[in-house]
């Protein structure tokens, strides 16, 4: 089994293990942690991409919702601040990627001339 | 702090009426924005080099003296009007395959190829039909074919894979396409170098690893850039095949 | 915002919306798809599933350059708050657009080989040791699933589910994309052109997102809310001629949170800056029907006890406050969300001019 098979296999397990993750959650845990979820099913398909997706999230939540470990301050910590960083890195990383794909471009060699370097040995049939 | 003179939009309430006109305006660049980047992005895109299949002419017999560089060549010693004798083919599986095993046993025999001609000025590969007739065993002799050596020579150019080079795809060549090129060179397709200036009168030659082994693995770090290499060439019929010395490429400057 | 959730919640104002993004996307793909080709008129036309893919690549790149313009612009100038309203939509549709130039790539230059097409794209290329002729590609895996991921996590279920500030710093991941989808546009196609509309056109898209952010972060840092003094456990939020009626002053937390203080109709209330659907600055809002209203997508809370008004059940913590002199303060402890707390009135000043 080569690297991109495994790669590919592992996709696979964690797509499965998301479906699993997916069915239980919308058949009773979504009740479970959100009441504007209960008696609302029309939503729920779209809903399971992001589980499949990000099952590990889901269960995690899932567990601090349902076992009342929830701190509401942790609401309201707002990450609006970040962007100091992203207003500082993004900038710096688009120039740097721009530049360094720029440089390394290459113009095709028209003006190399092909050159014999020795005689060929003796023709053979 | 936001101050009272400033519009507030709620979502779900009409636009306050100041706001409307710049969001007009908006509106109009954000649509002419797209409109012309679609137009200007999509009527400049660079012209593909002038080759392709040529289905319209419609499948092609003609036989020949199989000989594997290790990829397979077929010298031609009964053509067509299309394809004439002493011609020299390149010769592709369907697909991103090659024809290896399809032609492994027939080193130096006769065999009857039918397929579909890939054009690029002239006509030098041909992809074998998938089917039976693709390959057929021909009674009789193969009369002895020339191989002239020409030296060696130091080139600049691309290593492509044939069939694209030759029109399977448009475009087929560069670093876009290089993942594409390295697939057919894995899958055996014969690899192609295309040569900064012509030599001989030919611009392209057959790739192969040195003493007639296939295409090193190092080769394939180099798939659609530009490099300068050396190798010995050699003439077969109207194709020139060069073996690569590995240890000699190196991307060209600029 | 509804009590119970649909799927989607649409209004006016997000019909227009869509219907203009709409009908920019399918502009720019069907010149980009049916027009161009006669205007190039090729000898040897350029295969259609290449075509196909440059149009919708090109799309996908243009739409997310716009979409993260919005941000910066929104910051920067109150007026393209309009824009960021239905940004969602707009981020959900790229992603269709991305994956439509990812499968015409996946079926083309990865097909008709003997080996499956994902896991061609895996092994075909793997020069990861240089910089051109690096298989960009991963970049390409890396944007995609990390626009699949914020499209799929897209729903309003996802953000109380998550909480704002995990929902946001997943949805963060949009810069890293972008950054990605820098260079796998200039590690790749960029490589080969030698008509450089396409190359000029994209440089200046990524350089103005870079330049916006930067800008943007810039003001902000600039001009952004300040931190209050604090004296034993009350924060001073500023003088009481400060907020004018139906808005409100904002003040930075020893802890990095923000409160904002509203004066309506005359009194003080003081409620988090954070709005409990996505985390939106509520004190750069408006009273509106006596409702404190959020300036990014409208959720209203009654000022006193940060509750929606019923059906609504949405919450946001209160704080208490108190008048010292002429001095508004806050108390930085946060009452959990609901909690009603008395209104403070201003002392009737005198106007300014009767007293010249």
């Amino acid at each position: 089994m080569d690297q991109a098979e495994i790669i590919l296999m592992i996709v696979r397990i964690w797509g499965v293990i998301g479906a699993v993750v997916a069915l239980g959650f919308l058949t009773f845990g979504i009740d479970q942690v959100d009441e504007d979820a209960q008696d609302a099913y029309v939503f729920r398909p779209l809903i399971v991409p992001g589980i499949l997706l990000i099952w590990p999230i889901v269960i995690w939540r899932w567990f601090v919702l349902a076992t009342g470990r929830d701190h509401w301050p942790n609401r309201y910590h707002t990450r609006r601040r970040n962007h100091h960083w992203v207003g500082m890195l993004m900038p710096i990383a688009i120039i740097v990627i721009l530049a360094t794909g720029w440089s390394v471009r290459q113009t095709w060699p028209a003006h190399i001339a092909p050159v014999q370097l020795s005689a060929p040995q003796e023709p053979t049939q | 702090m936001s101050d009272k003179n400033t519009p507030f939009f709620v979502g779900y309430l009409p636009s306050p009426g100041p706001l409307r006109w710049f969001l007009m305006t908006t509106i109009g660049l954000f649509i002419a924005t797209f409109v012309s980047a679609g137009l200007f992005i999509g009527a400049t895109q660079d012209a593909p080099m002038p080759s392709g299949f040529r289905f319209d002419y419609g499948p092609q017999t003609v036989t020949g003296v199989i000989e594997l560089t290790p990829y397979p060549i077929l010298r031609v010693t009964q053509g067509n009007e299309l394809i004439q004798e002493g011609k020299t083919l390149m010769l592709a599986g369907q697909g991103k395959n090659g024809i290896d095993q399809r032609v492994m046993e027939a080193d130096g025999q006769l065999r009857s190829i039918t397929g579909i001609v890939l054009q690029r000025g002239t006509i030098d590969m041909l992809q074998v039909d998938g089917r039976a007739r693709g390959v057929v065993d021909v009674e009789g002799t193969a009369p002895p074919m020339e191989t002239v050596p020409l030296g060696r020579w130091s080139l600049a150019g691309e290593i492509c894979d044939g069939k694209c080079l030759y029109g399977a795809m448009r475009p087929g060549t560069g670093l876009a396409h290089r993942a594409c090129a390295a697939l057919c060179l894995i899958g055996d397709v014969p690899p192609v170098f295309v040569s900064s200036q012509p030599i001989e009168g030919s611009d392209f030659m057959l790739i192969t690893g040195p003493d007639g082994t296939v295409l090193p693995r190092a080769a394939y770090d180099f798939i659609g850039q530009f490099v300068s290499l050396e190798g010995d060439l050699e003439r077969r019929g109207d194709v020139m095949i060069l073996r690569i010395d590995p240890q000699t490429m190196e991307l060209t400057a600029g | 915002m509804s009590v119970k959730y649909i799927p989607v919640q649409w209004n006016q104002n997000k019909w227009i919306y869509d219907a203009v993004m709409l009908i920019g996307v399918v502009a720019f793909l069907y010149i980009f798809l049916f027009v161009t080709p006669d205007i190039l008129s090729h000898d040897y036309r350029i295969n259609p599933q290449v075509h196909n893919a440059r149009a919708f690549g090109a799309c996908a790149f243009l739409m997310l350059t716009v979409i993260l313009c919005i941000g910066p612009l929104a910051r920067i100038d109150k007026r393209f708050l309009p824009l960021l309203y239905n940004r969602r939509h707009f981020g959900v549709m790229t992603t269709f657009v991305a994956l439509s130039h990812a499968s015409y790539i996946i079926n083309w230059y990865f097909a008709f080989a003997r080996s499956d097409k994902y896991e061609a794209l895996l092994f075909a290329n793997t020069s990861y040791t240089q910089i051109a002729g690096f298989p960009f590609e991963v970049f390409g895996v890396f944007a995609l699933t990390t626009l699949l991921i914020l499209a799929a996590t897209s729903h309003d279920f996802w953000l109380k589910f998550l909480t704002p500030p995990v929902w946001k710093r997943l949805h963060s991941l949009i810069y890293v994309a972008y950054v990605a989808i820098v260079a796998h546009v200039s590690l790749g196609i960029l490589q080969d052109q030698q008509n450089h509309v396409f190359s000029f056109i994209f440089m200046a898209g990524a350089l103005l997102v870079a330049g916006l952010h930067a800008y943007a972060a810039w003001w902000q840092w600039r001009g952004g809310d300040s931190r209050g003094t604090v004296r034993d456990g009350w924060l001073t939020v500023g003088n009481i001629g400060e907020i004018e009626d139906g808005l409100a002053k904002i003040k930075v937390l020893p802890n990095g949170d923000r409160v904002a203080v509203f004066n309506q109709a005359g009194k003080l209330s003081a409620i988090s800056n954070a709005c409990a659907h996505q985390n939106g600055p509520l004190g750069e809002g408006r009273i509106l029907d006596c409702l404190v209203t959020c300036p990014w997508h409208g959720f209203q809370y009654n000022v006193t006890d940060g509750r929606s008004p019923a059906p609504f059940t949405e919450m946001v913590p209160t704080f208490n406050l108190r008048l010292r002199g002429a001095d508004i303060e806050v108390h930085t402890d946060p009452n959990p969300p609901g909690t009603y707390v008395e209104p403070v009135p201003l002392p009737q000043l005198q106007p300014v001019e009767t007293l010249a």
